[in-house]
């Protein structure tokens, strides 16, 4: 008896649920029906990977250019957050099959499921943030429907190292050891390129400078990266560059509650702690966002690779702390200049390992 | 390797920082499953502790109140689980579990609300760290734990006066007869039920005090899910500890040393291998084992622990 | 009473999205429609059922034999990874071969972490909860190693850290044609999870070693007494939960992915607690709350979409619908009211 009552429960859920949905859909089809008499606004619909909104790096960026490009452009637009690696390919299909005009999968773990889907839908638009399609061998292929949305992180990491070196060459304030940190996520390459970006800076400016590198093996969880950020400071560290999204805040709390320096990453986190974050290495995911949007509404969408680097203003550096000196800035700016002069490349291999 | 790495100072106070929210929620869990009562949902007190306690800090800038909104907010959550529970007699599992999920959405949807654009304030009041003066002038003990966060020292302190109560108080063995035998219990003139919710209450106050030092004495700001699993490891803590709190703490110090390594290893080398950052992560957890396998062995929890209890009168 | 159980849920979550500034009827439409909408739509919840249904029955069986097993996620990633790296090294072989490797891998590699658990429960007294949890952590870490720098990784486009691609011999095919179901991803894999469910069912309830489990679920002292020997059936019991994980896992890959990456993770494991619970560790309760788990997976995504409503709300809800249906509060409150002794079903 009470296994049925048990298996009643269940079943009355999904009948209950089903019965719901069934009477309800009858009473709406209006708002198709008026949507066919005005003209179509350009719809774009933005898929997250598993970190969601609110991974304070680059799915929020991505989703302040979707705000941005509605507001801007008067697009409808519309998000979903994946919850699992398997949803990546309905996600994206949700939106192609309801005819959106372009869906940007955000993060390089959507290459594969954005290559499927984007076969399927030769006439829909898409766009992948970090990746470009990768077939089910593995291998990049191309598609006439897809941009390939790339940043040269190791760009954004070299700015951020020459200030950083700058002031520790120069002991500006508190960094008086001329030793400087870093700290990644886990070690994958959208990380490492922005930590050895950083790196050849500083062998560049200063080769006797100490480079110390940690990994807290975590994008969310803050008191480890706490944890690599004060045995950092116990090393003498003073400057604290970190790529580790929510984690990182922790090392940034490291370098607040000891008094010295840290940089930000993927946004401008100059205010999550002001006085201790003396930059950001960004990496502009909202302006490709932006972009893109504005692309397929004006119609210059371009399929294929497009790369945000310090020429396009896709990669810079975020707002300066008052003690950086002019000196650092003006190197930052001279940096800026060579690498889209392309008399600098920054490295994309780490020079220090942990 | 050097020794330094293996037991230096930093390495001994990272252990303290680290255990801390563990042990706190490991001590919910001695208290409520020694009534009897089985509460997974720590991990859900713990979370919906960081982010009520960073709510209250940031509204009302004091590190008083941030604490008590703190743990009020973790005993809100365990109240609903002590009404399903001891009510209702509902699964206690399932019960957690859904609170679980529950504290992880509410938490996310409300930071995302209040704080998705901005993050949360970069003033925020935080919890202050306490010098033990005496403690500092020793050499290495000084460097390695006179200067800690008052949490640190406070659930220091909840681990001696939850041991005293349990083994040392009639009202602790109150509670402990309530989780053994209750209806025995019961015709001594215990009330049951009226236990088992004090008990239920105070495990969320105790979780969500670790979930808040997470967030307002080591973080000072949320992120979504930062609790990352800690309540579990709280709950494995307190049976490794034989659902005592000495126990607890012994647990949760392993457990603490084990990540502390894992940070302070990287880059060591044994003999010419150097260790993949990947698996020196695995240390706590393997060390846990190990511990419990070598030393701890068979340990019983309470007799009457996740059964629902009927009145005599009611049934 | 258990349409007001689900009404209850839902009116609840209803208020939650009005007070978030949404429109609960049409988000519930989307819901509904996300979920079982159009055939692709139905087949997409079905992918989602598959390893919840799975890695519930490893609960559920670890349960009835009176062990909490909390590991069945790093079970599920321990067959994922065993069917990856046999799919790959032998990619070359014919499936007929490579296939039931595959298979024997993910299932064997599931087992042997699961019986870990056990066998230290049994030989050290150490409690499952605590090795389980610990052995969730331990996977993930250790696949970490594997795939970003380790024996597994093989260069690849994919910008994720993965494993080389499993041999076509041992992928699963699509089982409903694309001309009739547009896109769908449906794969075999629907047919070793009903195989599962039936085998679960078998055994535990139509060989002596289910009894035997069962018995000393019910209590290990009384079972000894009997004859049963609660240790070894520990050990058995644990490396069977793990073997349906591990089979979840090797689907995963064969069906669904077709390779090993980092990251795979993906919870299925955690929800399979609610899900074996809900559905009182027995054959059809599990596939019913697979399904309902399944629903509002994939429902989710069509209401964030189209609603607007927050992907964490919707945990919200969701959390709620557990709630009250498993905590059947509904149930209690009303035969409490009706002054008859609570429903003899809980007990």
């Amino acid at each position: 008896m009470k296994r049925v009552l048990a298996y009643l429960i269940l079943a009355t859920t999904v009948v209950a649920a089903c019965g719901g949905g069934n009477t309800a859909a009858t009473s709406s089809p209006s708002p198709t029906a008026s949507a066919t008499a005005t003209p179509k606004p350009i719809q774009v619909g933005l898929v997250t990977d598993v970190g969601g909104l609110n991974d304070k790096s680059f799915n929020q960026a991505a989703n302040t250019g979707r705000l941005n490009a509605e507001k801007d452009f008067g697009l409808k637009t519309s998000v979903i957050e994946s919850k699992k690696q398997e949803d990546y390919v309905p996600n994206l299909t949700t939106f192609a099959q309801q005819n959106y005009d372009l869906v940007i999968a955000v993060g390089f773990l959507m290459q594969n499921a954005a290559w499927k889907v984007a076969k399927q839908f030769p006439n829909v638009k898409f766009a992948i943030i970090d990746g470009a399609p990768a077939n089910d061998a593995g291998n990049t292929e191309n598609l006439p429907n897809v941009a390939n949305l790339f940043f040269k992180e190791q760009e954004a990491g070299y700015l951020v190292g020459v200030i950083a070196a700058t002031m520790a060459k120069n002991k500006v304030g508190k960094a008086i050891h001329n030793t400087l940190c870093s700290m990644g996520g886990i070690p994958i390459p959208p990380v490492d390129h922005y930590m050895a970006g950083y790196q050849d800076a500083i062998k560049t400016i200063d080769p006797s400078a100490t480079i110390l590198i940690g990994y807290s093996n975590d994008f969310v969880d803050q008191q480890k990266g706490k944890e690599v950020g004060l045995n950092h400071i116990s090393k003498n560290c003073d400057i604290l560059f970190q790529v580790a999204g929510g984690s990182g805040l922790g090392y940034i709390a490291a370098a607040k509650e000891k008094g010295v320096y840290a940089i930000g990453v993927d946004v401008d986190q100059i205010d999550v702690a002001p006085g201790t974050v003396i930059t950001s290495a960004m990496k502009r995911v909202d302006k490709a966002v932006y972009d893109s949007s504005n692309a397929v509404k004006s119609g210059s969408f371009k399929a294929g690779d497009n790369f945000f680097s310090a020429t396009n203003d896709g990669i810079a550096y975020g707002k300066l702390d008052p003690i950086v000196p002019a000196d650092a800035k003006a190197a930052a700016d001279k940096a800026l200049a060579d690498i889209k002069s392309g008399a600098i490349k920054p490295k994309t291999d780490l020079t220090v390992k942990p | 390797m050097t020794i330094d790495q293996l037991i230096g100072a930093g390495v001994l106070a990272a252990t303290l920082r680290l255990a801390t929210p563990i042990l706190l929620a490991a001590l919910g869990g001695v208290v409520s499953e020694r009534s009897g009562v089985v509460n997974i949902a720590l991990e859900g007190c713990m979370l919906v502790g960081a982010f009520f306690g960073v709510v209250a800090a940031d509204q009302s800038h004091s590190v008083v109140i941030a604490l008590l909104v703190a743990v009020a907010a973790g005993a809100v959550l365990a109240g609903i689980h002590a009404i399903a529970a001891i009510h209702f007699r509902s699964d206690q599992i399932v019960s957690g579990m859904a609170l679980n999920i529950l504290a992880l959405g509410l938490t996310s949807y409300l930071d995302y609300q209040l704080y998705g654009t901005t993050g949360t304030p970069s003033d925020l009041a935080g919890v202050p760290d306490v010098e033990i003066g005496p403690l500092a002038g020793v050499p290495y003990i000084g460097d390695a734990i006179a200067h800690q966060n008052a949490v640190v020292w406070a659930s220091l302190v909840l681990v001696v006066l939850i041991q005293l109560f349990l083994f040392r108080t009639i009202p602790g063995l109150r509670l402990r007869a309530v989780g053994e035998h209750p209806r025995a219990a019961e015709t001594v003139g215990i009330a049951v039920r009226r236990t088992r919710y004090w008990a239920v209450l105070a495990s969320g106050v105790l979780a969500a005090l670790g979930g808040a030092y997470l967030s307002l004495s080591v973080a000072h700001s949320f992120t979504d899910g930062m609790t990352g699993g800690r309540g579990f490891i709280g709950l494995a803590a307190m049976i490794f500890g034989r659902w005592t709190p000495v126990g607890a703490l012994v647990a949760s110090l392993i457990f603490g040393f084990g990540t502390a390594l894992s940070f302070s290893l990287q880059g060591a080398s044994i003999g010419d291998v150097k260790v993949p950052v990947q698996l020196l992560s695995t240390l706590p957890y393997i060390l846990t084992i190990l511990a419990v396998a070598g030393f701890v062995g068979r340990s019983r929890p309470p007799a009457a622990d996740g059964v629902p209890y009927e009145t005599e009168g009611h049934a | 009473m258990p349409v007001a159980s689900v009404l209850f849920a839902l009116a609840i979550g209803a208020i939650l999205v009005l007070v978030s500034g949404h429109d609960p009827i049409g988000a519930y439409i989307d819901l509904f429609r996300g979920a079982f909408g159009s055939p692709y739509d139905i087949t997409e919840t079905l992918i989602q059922t598959i390893p919840l249904t799975l890695a519930g029955l490893s609960v559920a069986v670890a349960f009835r034999t009176g062990l909490f097993n909390i590991g069945a996620e790093s079970q599920l990633l321990v067959g994922a990874v065993a069917a990856g790296a046999v799919g790959a090294r032998f990619a070359d072989l014919p499936g007929f071969l490579l296939f039931p490797m595959v298979l024997a891998a993910g299932i064997g590699a599931g087992a042997a972490w699961g019986a870990i658990a056990g066998y230290l429960k049994a030989a050290r007294g150490v409690n499952e909860v605590i090795t389980t949890i610990m052995q969730n952590y331990i996977v993930v870490f250790v696949m970490h190693w594997l795939l970003q720098n380790g024996p597994m990784t093989a260069p690849n486009a994919l910008g994720t850290p993965a494993s080389a691609p499993i041999g076509a011999g041992a992928v699963l095919p699509i089982i409903i044609p694309n001309e009739l179901v547009p896109l769908t991803r449906l794969h075999a894999g629907i047919f070793l999870a009903i195989a599962a469910v039936a085998v679960f069912w078998f055994l535990l309830w139509r060989t002596p070693l289910g009894y035997e489990l069962r018995a000393v679920g019910l209590g290990a002292r009384a079972a000894a007494q009997a004859g049963i020997d609660p240790r070894t059936r520990t050990v058995l019991a644990m490396a069977i939960a793990g073997g349906f994980a591990g089979l979840a896992g090797m689907i995963q890959v064969t069906g669904v992915f077709h390779r090993v990456f980092d990251g795979f993770s993906s919870g299925y494991g955690f929800d399979a607690i609610a899900v074996a619970l809900l559905g009182k560790n027995s054959p059809i309760g599990i596939v019913l709350a697979a399904l309902l788990f399944g629903a509002f997976a994939r429902g989710g995504s069509l209401m964030q979409a189209n609603a607007g409503v927050s992907a964490q709300l919707v945990s919200v809800i969701e959390a709620i619908v557990l709630f009250v249906i498993a905590a059947e509060l509904i149930v209690r409150l009303l035969s409490a009211r009706r002054g008859r002794k609570p429903v003899e079903a809980i007990a």
